[in-house]
């Protein structure tokens, strides 16, 4: 019924320590880890509210793609499918540097290997750069 | 420690109370933990932690949701103060908390306690801010207008996490003046300096219960915990009120005794 769930922040690459306190599957707040050793029982404003975007009720939940100028939520299947086939039209019209690819601090190590690979090995660019270089 | 243990399962067993929270190490953590009648073969872990969380907070978070339960806690003498306060502004009422105290005087060997650990201060600090482990006394005898120099040093370094206010077992409101874009701009980083700090401290007057949870949380070593205790002592001095230690009403209460009326119930009546 009740937990308390630990986490680490999802924000950026420092790797907070978060505590998730979780009520009947719903997560009420969250708490900073007072015993990891990365925040020390702190955290900056966005890691303390963690929790509203969890549960927020404008988080997107699948993809969408615009059509006649309208976002439409649609199949994983048919939006790969659209994604795949600009980019080897792009690619082969302009070339792989016209493409970029930008990482995320929001997932994981090996999801963020997939993506230069994706970019150096499928696409051919050095193209490869990350939201937290602000 | 075994006592403390016994008296957990006793509580719950018996049905005093449904969920019980106290401390147990996941992960290598001491976190909290709630104990119910449904797991309680992990009593046995049951343990006090050095790292102190706001217990009574999650406790009235939990009573928000679900108003029936019991919940027990185990408790420091912050912990108590926290919950009369919370009482007195009607966040729990009388009955829905129940408190296992644990000594909590630093004679004790089994005191457990994170604000017994003086932070270190630099040197930059000790020249331009305010060492946090000042007690008022050592406080007040620097001169008033070095002081304040010394306040703006420390409040020009806030982040404007929230984290002092997000921790805080007394702090409860639903519509928080620190995010009020009139009193607070928005956006800016410092926070506009000190009114910031001030709107808190002059709200922690009369409700503060001196716990340290929000210096502990302070990503950049902000001295609250003197702040706040000046503010009372101010409260004190002036009106004999002890925040904390009574059930009696702070003498800047404009709440009335009982729960709000539910809004529905009050609109039925016109």
């Amino acid at each position: 019924m009740y937990k308390l769930v630990p986490s680490i922040c999802s924000y950026c690459g420092t790797g907070c320590g978060v505590l998730f306190e979780v009520l009947d599957n719903r997560i009420l707040g969250t708490l900073p880890l007072k015993t990891h050793p990365v925040n020390e029982g702190r955290l900056c404003l966005k890691g303390w509210s963690l929790h509203e975007y969890v549960e927020s009720d404008m988080r997107l939940t699948g993809p969408y793609l615009r059509i006649n100028g309208r976002l439409h939520q649609v199949t994983w299947e048919r939006a790969i499918g659209f994604a795949a086939r600009r980019l080897t039209e792009i690619v082969d019209r302009y070339g792989p540097d016209s493409v970029g690819v930008l990482a995320s601090a929001k997932i994981s190590n090996e999801e963020n290997y997939l993506l230069q690979k994706f970019a150096r090995a499928v696409v051919g660019t050095n193209n490869v750069d990350h939201c937290a270089r602000l | 420690m075994a006592e403390l243990k016994d008296l957990v399962r006793q509580w719950l067993e018996s049905g005093r109370v449904d969920l019980f929270l106290g401390y147990k190490e996941v992960a290598g953590h001491p976190l909290p933990y709630a104990f119910s009648r449904d797991n309680l073969e992990e009593v046995a872990e049951l343990m006090v932690s050095p790292a102190r969380y706001p217990l009574e907070k999650l406790a009235a978070n939990i009573l928000k949701a679900r108003p029936g339960l019991r919940i027990g806690l185990l408790a420091r003498d912050c912990t108590r103060r926290a919950v009369n306060v919370l009482t007195i502004y009607n966040q729990v009422e009388p009955g829905q908390v129940e408190l296992l105290d644990l000594s909590c005087c630093p004679s004790r060997p089994q005191v457990s306690c994170s604000a017994l650990t003086p932070p270190e201060v630099g040197e930059v600090k000790r020249a331009l801010g305010l060492d946090n482990r000042l007690t008022p006394e050592q406080f007040e005898a620097i001169p008033a207008p070095e002081r304040l120099g010394r306040w703006l040093y420390e409040f020009q370094k806030c982040l404007k996490c929230y984290g002092c206010r997000d921790i805080c077992p007394v702090c409860f409101c639903r519509e928080c003046s620190l995010e009020h874009g009139e009193l607070v701009e928005p956006r800016d980083l410092p926070p506009e300096v000190p009114m910031f700090h001030w709107v808190r401290a002059v709200h922690m007057a009369g409700r503060c219960i001196d716990c340290g949870l929000c210096e502990e949380a302070c990503p950049v070593d902000i001295p609250l915990r003197l702040l706040y205790r000046q503010t009372n002592r101010i409260v004190r001095e002036l009106f004999g009120y002890d925040t904390g230690l009574t059930l009696t009403q702070p003498p800047f209460s404009v709440l009335g005794v009982g729960p709000a009326e539910p809004r529905e119930a009050a609109g039925k009546g016109r």
